[in-house]
């Protein structure tokens, strides 16, 4: 086949690249407002603050911090895929939906149970834990995704060359499921350079501390919003060193695309441990928090209940969360089929630019839009439609990254066939790459979805005044020390979370049933 | 009248020329097939034709009509990949109902096609649900269903097992003979241009060099490439005086008159080796014999003694008296030969 | 035929028609709502909020946040900001507002309530509720008598390691700079030196200083009072090991700070803005505050919560709160010394 060759000679269609561009340029509405009031203040200050020894180092911690926490996520990530994906781990459809679930569950009520429970872990380790056990299902999404998808050929010549089954994983499986690997490790990054509840409670100070602390002193945005370039900084090289790790190359299989399904590892005497593993994980990141809280109904005199109040915030976040994935994973179409499709530079630019709003703490973000908001579009300022746009611009990444690993995948020869059969480029990618890249935009939709659901300081802000969300209740809850009330709107969070989760497993039943016959 | 008509076709991709002003006719109804090697430019032609590359010059015309600048889409021309490429996504009704308008698909049009290609039964078959044969068949029936006014068929065959694909070549050339259908056949394989195509065009480094009737092809090849790529060969230094030519082989007649130092082709076909008798032919000894029930491919050493060996194939039809290495015979020349001069 | 995308998009056809629903109903976003930008958590206010609306029959919309961030929100608003009223935690936030010149100047017989120590001197924004600084201490470590009485022992090499503080809190930053104000910016300097030259512990805010003492990993902390009762209030006594020392001797850590409100010069209902702060400061509300938050009451003939002392028994330093607006000054001091 020549795909690679072609594909890199043409240039995105207008169609595709005018809402990528739409895309882009609302991820850097941020980048805009920092630049704007950077230069309304003037960058002396802020090249103060940057150059202080204290600001340097709280850098080197948030890196630090980053990188062992993406390494534990890619360890737990990739592990649990392959057990849940690829052996014959009892009740995987199951577990599979439980080990996504830590995602709905704020990472700072998890820091807070944690350093309930153990007063005495805090600082880096119990950081890196806490945000690992938070974060590990971005890299267990894709590359489940990733694993179901692959092509059981290349493995079985693997073996068939004389490798064993490590081997095999090694040298054949981590190649193919490292684009995705390295897109979830990538979003894990970002999380937590721009995470500041967790390590505030479990005293472990980084760079965001530093943000934060501007606003608590001057009530000024501008000196935070300066450092918050700094931030973006670092995006822009992580983002670039990801991009890096692609490679060159493709991996859409050649051929069908309708690959057999893997045959199951049986796991026999290592079940146990397997399940044992497992076990230990989904309690630490799921049981835990959640049984701290309900310790804590039992425990607390807060624990009235307003039933009325529980549903209309659980209402409220479903709107909001559902509306913030539909339009974020609508607008991360055309940047992730870009990327998967066309490379070039201005692909690349899109797809770089959807990473800008990411890294940048949420505060930061609702700022700029309550600027923009303000200014431009006061008939939406404190409106949901506005709410949904800074989802867009927060994590429009977590669904440009699901919607290029799977697009990827996804052979180009059956658009060729599809446009010689009638279809428009948008139609071919309509009727056919999006049919079949589905499962991976579905998780990333999904992906967003529990992310907006527990997204606080930019829902706090733009919030349509008097509305409630799940985790502006459980916030003003804890806030308040009333562990009593915050447990059953973190229960419901974590419940609803599930719902795309077995949504999503649900079709696999589907897809797995047909395959039977 | 030309269904399809490239002329002088130029595509480059980068520093790559990959076709350098190709021509092309494919008359309405009828099957060609382009042959070439891989790397040659002829899946690049296919694109082009199909609209999925756009041609630095010359001119694809369809129907008449010059086709610069239209879309896929809106060309009528129906593709089968490699493997079929099915969408995973759609039940075989689905695939072969894609590129139906809403009110066809309904229509009775998706089960004509499917009868066609004998897969009526399969209509609600998952893709990976078929085997690489029945795959095979349902893309051809997708390409067929909206009556495109050509069909390309981009290496259709090669992932199939050899067993099956013979059988797949025979049904697919007779659902396009049924279909009336203009097709293009883009293929490596001499055996599946010669057996399916009216008309075989020989491409070689972006350049069409020979296109004729697959005996034209076949008999006359145009030069020593050709030759050697279209069926066996037995390649014999000789030189060339009018009618005839000398070589190992003793005096050969040609099929058109030349002079000087050259090249003699002969195919096995025109070998008859028999058990020595003494008497008409060139001595040889046998180097190998292989056996393939309808007929045998034997090697033979024309060397004289103390020579290089001299080896060259002859095919013979079903062994009465099989020949085993080391047996002496006389290698008998039948019919005219191709001389290309050096 | 299977469609991937179709349980997605049914699953987002749902809330869409609700979406369009409710943009459409307006979100419940009423233009003659006075609007409430608070600082003060949903939990403390609401009901207080609720009996203003139910008495004055004027509809109120509150939005709910971080009071520095509810600032920030406000500054980045300006003229267009859809708040009337901005009910903060802490007087600085207000002075800061006040500063940026979006605070109106509330009627006299509003400000008049309050003791001119607790409000604005421009007459900005007003107090409505008080709290003090108080340590709290772990009762297995040590007495009530071998608490410090003054926050400035607690640099001594006897608590190295034993002492917990927020440091990025606005009650602690309000507390430095009492301490800048009474007794000098080198006093000041050299108190935060000294906690940081004995390992003090850091915690992001006042609820993990109390479990921190609570829990023995630090021996005294500096809070403000509230904290301890609302966790009795939720949890009981018997869960609540540490306990409480007013310092009654005018030290700095004796500080009496408010939470206050202001109503923003936007606002195109100064009349019914500024009924709803002065019912802040009506018998019912501060009744309220007194009782239910267990703060301070700011108005004469309301008693303080049974089992709180008395306002008139802590002998706060003299000290007026409009002094405490030079905040920067405070956080650089607290950066520098590598507190935060």
């Amino acid at each position: 086949m020549t795909g690679g060759r072609r594909l890199a000679s043409r240039r995105p269609p207008a169609t595709l690249l005018a809402p990528a561009t739409l895309a882009a340029l609302v991820a850097l509405l941020p980048l805009g407002y920092l630049v704007v009031r950077a230069l309304s203040d003037g960058v002396g200050g802020f090249v103060d603050v940057v150059a202080r020894d204290r600001t340097l180092a709280l850098v080197g911690r948030s890196l630090l911090l980053a990188g062992v926490t993406t390494a534990g996520c890619l360890v737990l990530g990739v592990g649990l895929a392959y057990l849940l994906t690829r052996t014959t781990f009892p009740g995987r459809q199951l577990v599979r939906v439980l080990a996504t679930l830590p995602l709905a569950i704020p990472s700072y009520v998890a820091a807070f149970a944690w350093l309930a429970a153990f007063p005495r872990f805090d600082g880096f380790p119990a950081s890196a834990l806490v945000l690992t056990l938070c974060c590990y299902p971005y890299v267990l999404l894709p590359v489940a995704a990733a694993l179901t998808r692959t092509d059981p050929a290349t493995e079985e010549v693997a073996r068939s060359l004389g490798r064993n089954r490590w081997q095999t994983f090694r040298l054949v499986t981590v190649p193919e499921i490292r684009p995705a690997a390295a897109a979830g490790a990538l979003l894990v990054a970002l999380y937590v350079l721009s995470d500041f509840g967790a390590v505030a409670i479990l005293r472990y100070d980084v760079f965001t501390r530093v943000i934060y602390t501007s606003y608590r002193s001057s009530f000024d945005p501008t000196p935070a919003a300066v450092l918050g370039t700094l931030l973006v900084a670092l995006t822009v090289l992580i983002v670039w060193g990801e991009h890096r790790t692609r490679g060159r190359a493709g991996h859409s299989r050649l051929g069908t695309g309708s690959a057999r399904r893997h045959p199951l590892v049986p796991l026999r005497r290592w079940t146990g441990p397997a399940v044992g593993a497992v076990a230990a994980v989904l309690s630490a990141a799921l049981l835990f928090p959640l049984g701290s809280l309900a310790y804590w109904t039992a425990r607390g005199a807060s624990r009235q209940l307003d039933v009325g109040e529980l549903v209309g915030a659980g209402t409220s976040t479903l709107l909001v969360a559902a509306l913030g994935a539909v339009v974020t994973t609508a607008l991360a179409v055309p940047v992730g089929v870009i990327a998967a499709r066309y490379r070039g530079r201005l692909g690349a630019l899109v797809e770089q630019a959807s990473y800008a709003g990411h890294a940048l703490p949420g505060i930061v973000v609702a700022l700029s839009l309550v600027f923009f908001g303000v200014r431009y579009a006061y008939p939406i300022y404190q409106r949901t439609p506005l709410l949904v746009l800074a989802y867009v611009v927060l994590f429009l990444p977590l669904a440009v990254g699901a919607v290029r690993s799977s697009v990827a995948q996804a052979p180009p020869v059956l658009e060729d066939v599809a446009r010689s059969l009638g279809r428009t480029p948008l139609g071919a990618l309509r009727d056919v790459t999006l049919h079949v890249a589905g499962p991976g935009v579905a998780a990333g939709a999904a992906l967003v979805f529990l992310t907006c659901m527990k997204e606080l300081p930019a829902t706090l802000l733009l919030r349509p005044t008097g509305m409630d969300t799940l985790a502006t209740e459980l916030w003003g809850a804890t806030e308040v020390g009333e562990y009593g009330r915050a447990a059953p709107y973190a229960a419901l969070l974590v419940l609803l979370a599930a719902l795309p989760a077995v949504l999503l497993g649900w079709r696999r039943d589907q897809l797995d049933d047909g395959g039977a016959t | 009248m030309s269904e399809l008509a490239v002329r002088d076709l130029h595509k480059s991709f980068g520093p790559v020329q990959v076709l350098r002003g190709v021509d092309l006719e494919v008359e309405a109804g009828t099957l060609a097939a382009v042959l070439g090697p891989s790397g040659c430019g002829k899946t690049t032609l296919l694109r082009v034709v199909a609209g999925f590359e756009r041609a630095d010059a010359g001119t694809v015309s369809i129907g008449g009509r010059v086709v610069t600048g239209v879309p896929p889409e809106r060309r009528r021309v129906g593709i089968v990949p490699q493997e079929g490429a099915l969408f995973p996504h759609l039940d075989v009704a689905g695939n072969v109902g894609f590129g139906l308008s809403r009110e066809r698909r309904r229509s009775s049009r998706v089960g004509e096609v499917l009868d066609l290609v004998g897969l009526s039964d399969f209509a609600s078959r998952m893709p990976h649900e078929l085997s690489g044969g029945q795959q095979q068949r349902v893309a051809l029936a997708r390409a067929l269903a909206p009556e495109p006014a050509l069909v390309l068929l981009d290496e259709p065959f090669s992932a199939l097992d050899s067993g099956l694909r013979a059988a797949v070549r025979a049904e697919v050339g007779r659902v396009l003979r049924l279909a009336g259908a203009t097709a293009v056949l883009v293929t490596h394989d001499q055996e599946e241009a010669l057996s399916m195509a009216v008309r075989v065009a020989v491409m070689r480094s972006g350049r069409l060099v020979q296109s004729g009737s697959p005996a034209e092809v076949y008999g006359a090849p145009a030069d020593l490439g050709v030759a050697t790529f279209v069926g066996d060969a037995c390649v014999l230094r000789g030189t060339a005086s009018g009618d005839t030519a000398d070589c190992a082989l003793g005096r050969v007649t040609l099929r058109r008159p030349a002079t000087g130092a050259g090249s003699v082709v002969i195919r096995p076909e025109q070998l008859v080796v028999d058990t020595d008798d003494g008497r008409s032919g060139v001595p040889a000894r046998v180097v190998s014999n292989e056996f393939y029930g309808h007929d045998a491919l034997v090697h033979c050493d024309l060397r004289p003694a103390g020579s290089e060996p001299l080896v060259v194939a002859s095919r013979r039809a079903g062994e009465v008296q099989p020949l085993a290495p080391g047996d002496a015979v006389r290698v008998v020349v039948v019919g005219s030969a191709s001389f290309f001069a050096d | 035929m299977k469609h991937a995308l179709r349980p997605l998009a049914a699953a987002a056809a749902v809330p869409l028609s609700f979406g369009l629903a409710a943009c459409g109903g307006g979100s419940g976003f009423d233009e003659d709502a006075l609007v409430i930008y608070s600082g003060r958590q949903e939990a403390l206010v609401a009901d207080v909020i609720d009996d203003f609306e139910a008495e004055s029959g004027v509809d109120v919309q509150v939005r709910y946040g971080n009071t520095a961030q509810l600032a920030a929100q406000l500054i980045e608003e300006g003229e267009r900001s859809p708040a009337d009223v901005y009910f903060a935690q802490d007087g600085g936030a207000l002075g800061a507002l006040a500063k940026a010149g979006q605070l109106a100047t509330l009627p006299d017989d509003v400000l008049g309530l309050v003791e001119e120590k607790y409000r604005s001197a421009d007459g900005d924004w007003v107090g409505v509720s008080g709290r003090a600084r108080v340590m709290v201490y772990d009762p297995d470590q040590l007495s009530e008598d071998e608490v410090p009485g003054s926050v400035f022992d607690l640099t001594g090499p006897e608590w190295k390691g034993k002492v917990g503080i927020a440091p990025s809190n606005a009650s602690f930053e309000a507390f430095v700079t009492s301490i800048r104000v009474l007794e000098g910016e080198d006093k000041a300097r050299e108190f935060l030196d000294g906690l940081a030259a004995n390992d003090v512990q850091t915690f992001d805010n006042n609820i993990l200083v109390l479990n921190a003492a609570e829990d023995g990993l630090i021996s005294v902390g500096l809070i403000n009072h509230y904290y301890w009762y609302e966790q009795v209030a939720e949890e009981g006594l018997d869960a609540v090991p540490a306990r409480l020392k007013y310092l009654r001797n005018a030290d700095p850590g004796a500080l009496v700070n408010v939470a206050g409100a202001g109503v923003l010069e936007s606002t195109d209902k100064s009349a019914e803005a500024e009924q709803f702060v002065k019912y802040l400061l009506s018998k019912d509300a501060q009744t309220y505050f007194a009782e239910e938050t267990k703060e301070y009451p700011l108005i004469e003939g309301v008693p303080t919560a049974e089992g709180v002392p008395p306002l008139d028994t802590l002998n706060p330093p003299e000290i007026d709160l409009a002094d405490l607006d030079t905040l920067e000054e405070t956080l650089a001091m607290i950066q520098e010394a590598g507190l935060t």
